[in-house]
């Protein structure tokens, strides 16, 4: 399965986790243990690099 | 919309010190009276006891009470006992509501009984506030029709058909090969007893 | 099986399918094919007299296709119902000119070409799914070359050739050459415990039906010699431990180590294989006269079909779902379904029937009863708002919610809506009212914990089977945390309301939590995974807005996890602090604007 960059709400922590359109899977933080995985989105990080 | 003739009952349990240790609970009963429609308070050493419970059946029959608010434990733990508690009174038992100022409150800010007190008194004017808008539900009841489907006629299908059937109940066994027994049917022994399978 | 054929409380469907199962708990209405047998069961007395004249020989599914049957047949000696049957796609005979030869022979004339399917329909308070399981087919691990390799069978070829009513009546000799092998060996996990080739499970049953492979082989043949290449033997169960030691005593040599494939002498048809012994650290290598796959198992193919018919949901295994799987381990989480056996997973005959018992007891709990309660605390919808996007049916994982495209209404079945209040919180015209959880008694909460010193406050949605009960379990183990949480119960995390999450921002909240069941744990089957998708899209909605996403967390916590509650609170205490009255007061600002807009573009849409 692909594997994308998510990043932890509560920690900040950047890591990949498996990836699939339209499939919710339960993530947890490898370093505090949350659930606040967010992707981080293509656009945003080009943005990132424009900066 | 809330409706505003209300009048609430608040309960507040000490529950010994588990509640009282950590929490002042007079401030608590004090701040209630202050809420609207709040027009019956009380505190006990235990709520859920039975001169506890007394005192809530005594409180709705005398004061008219419409919607009950108890502060204690969690209501995971005693919902199911207050909620008989109010319909031996008539009060249906979805208009009482539990504040858990207990598991969630006095237990896990023991160290600081100002901000655990504020907490507490937060809890229960949540609670207050949420008792305004309780409405009656009931729990209705349906026939159960006394026959069961069994899909699958291999050991466990058969299992299951055989003891409700022996307890006198109408089973349809469906299966879809021309055959009852299934994998099982087709080993020659089975384990741990080394015995035939048919 | 006899006892169940002559049962009189026990109407038994052969060749029969459930077509459809409609309403819900106590009342289910059933309709089932039958397919046509072509032979009258009740007259027929199996005298063989039909089977003697068919002129059909195709290979016997029940001995593996070790043997031949013909297109009228009896699937075994001891079937019940002990009658014959035709296998229609291979008989010769629905045109009577080109064979009808066993109605001719069949003295009781209980042969019927025209016989035709039925279709049977009757009501039942309870459902019992006990369909069972595959058998892992081999063929395409082609590294062990079964089904080219004659001499490689599976464990289930294996039962038939060492029975006594099996293909070679009891005697066991190889395929190749039909004589009785001095050697033998079996590879385990065949199909089990493998990401990539099979299933990534253990199969339960293989290493016992091997040990008892074995000891049969023993008894029959004492002169055998017989390895077994393992990864793990498990003997976990009563009297499997003494079974395993009377094997190895019989002489079975047990051997750690799986074959990375089988070889095959042309000439002797003999099978060589080349192992590390683990134990021993070193390679070795092996030739048999015949080696046996210990295959796993499957979930059935046609699981499917069950699964509609009942609304079920599956592990991701593939076996069907548990309502839970420690506290309610044969309940469906549809009320009134109930699992045993292998549907539910990988058993033994012991384990399959101890499940059955729990089955029908479960089962019958209900039909003893003669009623059943209903949940008090469900969803209710005002047509009057329903704009039709049908997003509640979507969301409802019991199926509670029926969509009538042509008619443009959508009905609820109250017996099935379990009250998690998903559909309410996905419904955007606020045209679905959650009894006992409304939008005002959720908001009323809401307001009153941020009406004072809002910006030291933290608003928790907590659902009541996991993450409240985790801050119960927290309590009752006296963990400490800051004083700052304020949490709110909803049945289910799947019950929080967008609405409910920017209400409480714009109510000054510094934090909001969301937190539910791990995945696992859900109560109402998957509705979590629709509080998941939603806190994405808060996260989306807030970031558009001009809001830290990060003040918004989603936390999976379970009843067993205080200490992760606690640990979450303190974290979340920190992540608070950080948040300034500054960005506190813009946030309200943004959001009361934002509703303000809201407002005026549902006035314009009244008008």
């Amino acid at each position: 399965m692909e594997e994308k960059d998510f990043k932890c709400l509560r920690c900040g922590t950047i890591s990949k986790f498996p990836y699939e359109k339209g499939v919710m899977m339960e993530r947890q933080c490898l370093k505090c243990g949350s659930n606040s995985i967010r992707l981080v989105k293509e656009k945003k990080k080009e943005e990132k690099k424009k900066e | 919309m809330p409706q505003n003739d209300l009048k609430i009952g608040v309960f507040v349990c000490e529950c010994g010190t588990n509640i009282a240790g950590s929490v002042d609970v007079d401030t608590l009963v004090e701040e209630a009276k202050k809420m609207d429609s709040v027009v019956y308070t009380a505190k006990n050493r235990y709520m859920c006891s039975e001169p506890g419970q007394q005192e809530i059946k005594k409180a709705i029959e005398e004061q008219k009470l419409d919607r009950v608010v108890i502060a204690a434990c969690s209501p995971r733990m005693h919902e199911p006992t207050f909620r008989e508690c109010v319909s031996a009174v008539g009060l249906n038992p979805y208009l009482v509501d539990m504040a858990n100022i207990r598991e969630q409150c006095s237990w896990v800010h023991m160290e600081d009984r100002e901000k655990a007190t504020k907490k507490a008194k937060d809890i229960i004017k949540a609670y207050i506030a949420r008792a305004r808008y309780l409405e009656p539900q009931e729990e209705k009841e349906i026939p159960v029709t006394r026959a069961t489907l069994v899909i699958g006629g291999g050991i466990a299908g058969m299992q299951a058909s055989l003891d409700l059937a022996d307890a006198g109940y109408q089973v349809f066994l469906v299966e879809k090969e021309p055959a009852l027994g299934g994998i099982m049917a087709q080993l020659a022994k089975t384990y741990p007893t080394m015995d035939c399978a048919i | 099986m006899m006892d169940v054929g002559r049962h009189p409380n026990i109407k038994l469907l052969t060749c029969s399918q459930v077509e459809s199962i409609s309403g819900y708990v106590g009342n289910f209405h059933v309709r089932v094919h039958k397919k046509a047998r072509y032979v009258v069961e009740s007259e027929c007395t199996a005298c063989n007299d039909c089977v003697e004249v068919c002129p059909v020989i195709i290979p016997d599914e029940y001995q593996q296709g070790l043997s031949s049957r013909k297109a009228i047949y009896i699937p075994f000696p001891q079937a019940v119902p002990s009658a014959y049957l035709i296998d229609m796609n291979n008989c010769l005979g629905t045109n009577p000119i080109a064979c009808g030869k066993c109605a001719e022979k069949c003295d009781k004339k209980c042969i019927d070409y025209d016989m035709k399917d039925e279709i049977i329909e009757f009501d039942v308070g309870t459902v019992i799914v006990a369909t069972g399981m595959d058998v892992f087919d081999p063929t395409p691990l082609d590294e062990y070359g079964y089904g080219t390799y004659e001499n490689v069978i599976t464990s289930m070829e294996f039962e038939r050739l060492l029975s006594a009513g099996g293909p070679s009546d009891g005697h066991f000799i190889r395929p190749t050459d039909r004589r009785k092998p001095k050697t033998v060996g079996f590879i385990q996990c065949v199909g089990s415990r493998c990401e990539q080739r099979g299933q990534p499970y253990c199969s339960n049953i293989c290493c016992m039906n091997t040990i008892k492979d074995t000891l049969l082989l023993k008894d029959h043949y004492p002169d055998i010699e017989a390895k077994v290449f393992y990864i793990d033997m498990r003997a976990f169960g009563k009297g499997f431990e003494d079974l395993f030691k009377r094997s190895k005593e019989a002489g079975v040599q047990y051997i750690r180590g799986i074959p990375g494939e089988i070889i095959e002498d042309s000439k002797t048809r003999n099978l060589k294989i080349l192992v590390e012994d683990t134990t021993a650290n070193k390679m070795e290598e092996h030739e048999f006269e015949m080696m046996v796959l210990s295959v796993g198992v499957t979930p059935r193919l046609d699981m499917p079909e069950v699964q509609k018919l009942l609304t079920l949901s599956k592990t991701p295994d593939g076996f069907f779902m548990e309502a839970h799987p420690k506290l309610k381990p044969v309940d469906a989480p549809t009320s009134g379904v109930f699992f045993a056996g292998c549907a539910e997973a990988p058993k033994d005959v012991k384990d399959s029937v101890t499940q059955a018992s729990a089955a029908a007891a479960r089962a019958e709990t209900l039909l003893a009863a003669g009623k059943v309660k209903l949940e008090a605390i469900t969803s209710e919808l005002n047509a009057d708002l329903c704009r039709f996007c049908t997003i509640c049916a979507q969301a409802c994982p019991y199926k509670a919610i029926t969509v009538d495209p042509k008619k443009k209404t959508i009905s609820y079945i109250e017996a099935l809506c379990k009250g998690c209040g998903t559909c309410g919180a996905e419904c955007r015209f606020s045209a679905i009212k959650m009894k006992h959880f409304t939008d005002e008694q959720i908001v009323s909460q809401i307001d009153t914990y941020l009406e004072e010193d809002s910006y030291d406050k933290v608003i928790i949605f907590a659902c009541n089977w996991c993450s409240y009960a985790g801050a119960d379990t927290c309590g009752g183990a006296r963990l400490q945390y800051p004083p700052s949480s304020r949490l709110i119960r909803t049945m289910c995390s799947g019950r929080v309301d967008e609405k409910f999450v920017l209400h409480a921002f714009r109510k000054g909240a510094p934090m909001v939590v969301v937190s539910g069941c791990h995945y696992v744990d859900c109560h109402y089957i998957d509705a979590n995974r629709w509080t998941q998708k939603r806190v994405e899209k808060l996260w989306d909605k807030l970031e558009r807005l001009g809001i830290r996403p990060e003040r918004l967390l989603l936390e999976w916590i379970s009843a067993a996890e205080g200490r992760r509650f606690a640990q979450t609170m303190q974290d979340i205490e920190e992540l608070r602090k950080k948040v300034t009255k500054e960005e506190i007061e813009h946030t309200i600002k943004i959001l009361t604007e934002e509703e303000e807009k809201e407002r005026q573009k549902q006035e314009k849409l009244k008008k």
